[in-house]
């Protein structure tokens, strides 16, 4: 009897080690794959709005980036603000260059935790929606019926509202980072 | 006479691989691993993808549970299950991380709930604790393929008719992607897309009634 239960735990511990064991091989194997693929990830989303620059440095933790053209000259930034919609956050990625002007704009999908309806809010997804934003500055960033110069989305006025307002706050906001005087050397 | 059992014996072999397709059908007929079919069919690259990792995942531990059969007592045989079958959802979750992020991201939480599909601990359980390695492979490839053809049809019917696509690729007129049926991509949607195919199955399997 006890020497049955003496098998019983044996047997779930080597199994766990055998297990362990096995993981462990598997992670160390794939660890730096995962690392590069979420780092390219990132890189991918930060061109998209920003198609000038072809390096990017982070200044601040996964809110604002610099962007530098092949000379290493500072071509924008990117900045993501998360403002809220019907459903939650939208996680917005913004590229702006130095004069203020919005060069692109990414939108997060549901699977990175967008919560707007399908077929209303989730259309600020759509191309015609997002690229109203390009080449546009400041003030012009407001929704058609608020005095500014975007289409909101039919039925989707709060999402709609709400991405445009987060833009034009994150523009406010890093001001200090896209504008040129920012570049002096006493930063 | 041993010539006749022999030839039972392969024919038996056989149904082990065929009889998970549709007779054994694991999510339309034992009605179990519901929730990933559900939830991962929305598109038909989706929808292989999680049968792909989910397949893996149930071959591999129908196999490994099989050889480690009779080491394994009897009174603690479900959690070594699980262990076995942890293992190889965590592999997958990082291979997927490595080779695959983008299907990963869209998988989401449902790799990790592998473990949890009740068709992998299903089989380990029913079949491969009692039968060789060969048929329990075979068993979990029939399984694997009867999940697959589930979600492949689920996954073609809701993104057409959901998103006007196909793998992504559009396949229908443009008026018709601007305003799509899309109850078909939202959760009711595939409850009575697998409501109506489950009926489907049954007026097919019993011509009679």
């Amino acid at each position: 009897m006890s020497q049955s239960k003496v098998y019983m735990v044996l047997s779930l511990v080597v199994i766990c080690l055998i297990s362990a064991f096995a993981l462990a091989q598997v992670y160390t194997l794939t660890k730096a794959k995962i690392e590069q693929a979420k780092i390219e990830a990132v890189m991918n989303a930060l061109s998209q709005v920003l198609p000038n620059a072809i390096s990017f440095e982070e200044k601040e933790s996964s809110r604002v980036w610099f962007g530098y053209d092949k000379n290493g000259n500072k071509v924008g930034i990117v900045f993501q603000v998360m403002p809220r919609g019907y459903g939650g956050p939208i996680g917005t990625l913004v590229g702006v260059d130095s004069t203020g002007k919005i060069t692109g704009l990414r939108i997060a999908s549901p699977a990175e935790g967008l919560k707007e309806t399908a077929g209303l809010g989730l259309r600020v997804r759509e191309d015609w929606f997002r690229n109203q934003f390009i080449n546009k500055t400041k003030n012009e960033l407001r929704l058609k019926k608020d005095g500014g110069t975007i289409d909101a989305i039919t039925a989707a006025t709060i999402s709609s509202r709400a991405v445009t307002n987060g833009v034009r706050e994150g523009l406010e906001r890093y001001k200090k980072y896209w504008s040129n005087d920012s570049t002096s050397p006493n930063e | 006479m041993i010539q006749l059992r022999q030839m039972n014996k392969k024919s038996s072999r056989l149904k082990y691989l065929t009889n998970g397709i549709i007779l054994e059908n694991p999510t339309l007929i034992l009605m179990i691993g519901l929730c990933p079919t559900l939830a991962t069919s929305i598109t038909v690259r989706d929808g292989l993808g999680m049968a792909a990792a989910a397949s893996f995942v149930i071959i591999g531990s129908n196999v490994v549970a099989s050889l480690l059969r009779r080491l394994i007592p009897a009174t603690v045989r479900i959690p070594i299950f699980i262990i076995i079958i942890s293992t190889f959802v965590t592999l997958v979750d990082y291979i997927l991380q490595a080779y695959e992020p983008g299907l990963y991201q869209v998988l989401g939480v449902f790799v990790p709930l592998i473990v949890v599909n009740c068709i992998v601990l299903g089989r380990v359980e029913a079949f491969a604790y009692k039968h060789n390695v060969l048929d329990s492979m075979l068993d979990g490839m029939g399984k694997s393929l009867g999940f697959t053809l589930v979600l492949f049809v689920m996954g073609t019917i809701r993104e057409v008719l959901g998103s006007g696509t196909f793998w992504g690729r559009p396949v229908t007129p443009a008026w018709f992607r601007q305003y799509p049926i899309l109850l078909m991509i939202l959760p009711p949607g595939a409850f009575i897309l697998i409501g109506i195919l489950k009926a489907l199955l049954n007026k097919l399997m019993k011509p009679g009634s």
